[in-house]
């Protein structure tokens, strides 16, 4: 009885160490994170170009109506960015999805192997993207030399200034970039399922194809789900890949909402505008962020 | 008939298992090609990585390295990165330790919604947040300074941080601590004296995410470090492939030097880093 009440007593003079602790990172995200996404959103409303300061003024929905109703490049931005997004993520995940099942087998050494295929990933976008483009040179690089030595094409292929190649080509380093973690995500969920599910499989004469319909793939929904979501929300949030190998281009072909409002922003000078921009693009995040939360309580309340 | 069959499943399995290395050989070679060609390309002579298409260079030479390391401003770029990288990590793990904890242990809506709050946040346009920032650090002359990237760092960083530490914490049973404090420590003394010392490889963990993130960054630092003294390497490596492409050798090598950190975390911290991102999604 006693014991109960000294506990409840640390427990009260717990929040209040709880609520210290939460105080240091609260500050420097409400003030460096929460108050720009707030002035941002605000930004959006306001006639404001860095050229001609002086004419700050409230304009209403003018610039979303703009956007909207005006212009095509956003159009054409918002079409590539969705195309971009959703093929980044099928390509990652199909790709991590075979190595992690190669990677479940019990075989010697595979942990070097897991690290070799995690490079990509932990590499800087910067290194990344620079290497590509050596690799994809049109005069020296690897790819066509070696491709015009073996004598399969006689033009060096323009990966990076045909527009359909351009886009194609981003959309490979962007999924190259990010597949280790879905390999490693769906590795982990593999992981989890229970051998003897497969072994009974087999007695009951279930053949690889089978196994991998009605076990593998059901058994990895609820991980599958998630990781797809989250690698949505940071490839259509994501600038590098595509502006360090292409800048947006040839023209505009490769441009993301990123990339647009980037350019509205630094190099047109328009911030209100482009906070438009980013505003649009905040409510197409918050409509997956809120599917991803959704999926994220169901399997709480399944497991 | 028994060791019939074993022997029929052994071999199977032993078929299966070349079939597997032949296969991760392939795609570790495929995965990794653009990361082979830099440091091939980067060991080559200059004239030689011109003419021949070759991985691999026919004899090692490290001129390459030396103009990079010894002509450009190279060498300042890495260390205004291992400088931000290092102050970076440090005020990250300190605020998201200290957060962490406080959602991992104590109940009440005002933790609960913190931890939604926090996990929302990450996926905000960073667009959004970067064009007002600009304008909020322009005014208080904290642009073209090393300190507007290691406080937005920091900042960007945070809400990750806190949600892997708490998801550690939350593995650590109160028990541990409920025995401390019955051995004489308050539950701040506690956490300080108990709880982060069992927690380092988590902690260890958020340390490597925040540094390979920080070391990596690209789009801020182009925006808020204009002048050649205060730029980071992500910079310094851009302004490279837009002055010497006709130098891909030293490119080559500057990208090699550039690799070189991440690379070390990669190999002392692999198990802890796997661990980290299944956690991130697994878990939730």
């Amino acid at each position: 009885m006693s014991k109960n009440k000294s506990h409840k007593t640390t427990a009260l003079k717990n929040k209040r160490l709880g609520y210290i602790l939460l105080i240091p990172a609260s500050v420097l995200i409400a003030l460096v994170s929460l108050y720009p996404l707030i002035n941002g959103i605000i930004l959006g409303f306001q006639d404001y170009n860095l050229l001609r300061p002086k004419k700050r003024a409230f304009a209403g929905l003018d610039n979303f109506i703009e956007i909207l109703t005006k212009d095509s490049e956003f159009y054409s931005t918002l079409a590539f960015s969705f195309i971009y997004t959703i093929f980044v993520v099928i390509v990652a995940y199909i790709l991590g999805l075979c190595f992690a099942m190669l990677l479940n087998r019990d075989i010697k050494g595979r942990g070097i192997f897991r690290m070799l295929i995690l490079i990509p990933w932990v590499i800087p976008s910067v290194v990344a993207t620079t290497n590509w483009l050596w690799l994809l040179n049109d005069q020296l690089g690897f790819v066509n030399r070696t491709l015009q030595n073996l004598h399969i094409i006689k033009e060096p292929i323009l990966f990076l200034a045909d527009a359909d190649l351009a886009k194609i080509t981003v959309i490979f380093t962007g999924a190259w970039k990010s597949f280790p973690f879905m390999m490693i995500v769906l590795l982990a969920g593999l992981q989890g399922i229970s051998a003897d599910l497969y072994e009974s499989a087999s007695i009951d004469g279930a053949g690889f194809f089978k196994k991998f319909w009605y076990i593998t793939l059901p058994s990895l929904k609820s991980v599958s789900m998630i990781s797809t979501i989250l690698m949505f929300l940071w490839t259509f949030n994501n600038f590098e890949n595509i502006y360090l190998l292409t800048r947006g281009g040839p023209m505009n072909f490769t441009y993301t909402l990123p990339i647009l409002s980037y350019y509205t922003a630094f190099i047109r000078s328009n911030i209100g505008y482009a906070s438009a921009i980013a505003t649009i693009m905040l409510v197409v995040l918050l409509v997956v962020a809120m599917l991803y939360m959704k999926v994220l309580s169901n399997r709480d309340k399944y497991e | 008939m028994s060791k019939k069959f074993r022997q029929k499943v052994n071999k199977k399995k032993v078929t299966l298992d070349v079939l597997t290395y032949a296969a991760l050989i392939i795609i570790v070679f495929l995965v990794n090609l653009p990361f082979i060609s830099m440091l091939g390309t980067a060991f080559k002579g200059k004239s030689e990585a011109l003419s021949s298409t070759a991985l691999f260079p026919s004899e090692l030479k490290f001129d390459s390295f030396i103009r990079v390391l010894t002509k450009t401003s190279f060498p300042v770029n890495i260390l205004n990165s291992a400088i931000v990288s290092v102050t970076v990590t440090v005020c990250c793990i300190a605020l998201a330790v200290c957060a962490g904890y406080a959602i991992s242990r104590f109940r009440g809506t005002v933790f609960n919604l913190y931890g939604i709050f926090v996990l929302l946040l990450q996926m905000f346009p960073a667009m959004l947040m970067l064009i007002p920032l600009f304008v909020i650090f322009n005014s208080l002359h904290l642009v073209d300074t090393i300190y507007s990237v290691m406080i937005a760092y920091t900042a960007i960083n945070l809400p990750f941080s806190i949600w892997m530490t708490k998801g550690f914490f939350d593995t650590i049973p109160f028990d541990i601590e409920e025995a401390a404090m019955m051995d004489g420590c308050n539950q701040f003394t506690a956490f300080l004296r108990v709880v982060l010392p069992i927690s380092m490889p988590g902690i260890s963990t958020v340390g490597i995410f925040t540094f390979i993130n920080a070391w990596g960054e690209y789009t801020l630092a182009s925006i808020f470090l204009r002048t050649d003294g205060v730029q980071t390497m992500t910079i310094g490596l851009q302004k490279f492939v837009m002055q010497f492409t006709s130098d891909w050798p030293a490119l080559m090598a500057a990208s090699s030097v550039a690799t070189v950190p991440t690379l070390i975390f990669l190999l002392i911290a692999q198990k802890y880093l796997i661990k980290g991102m299944a956690a991130g999604a697994v878990k939730g």
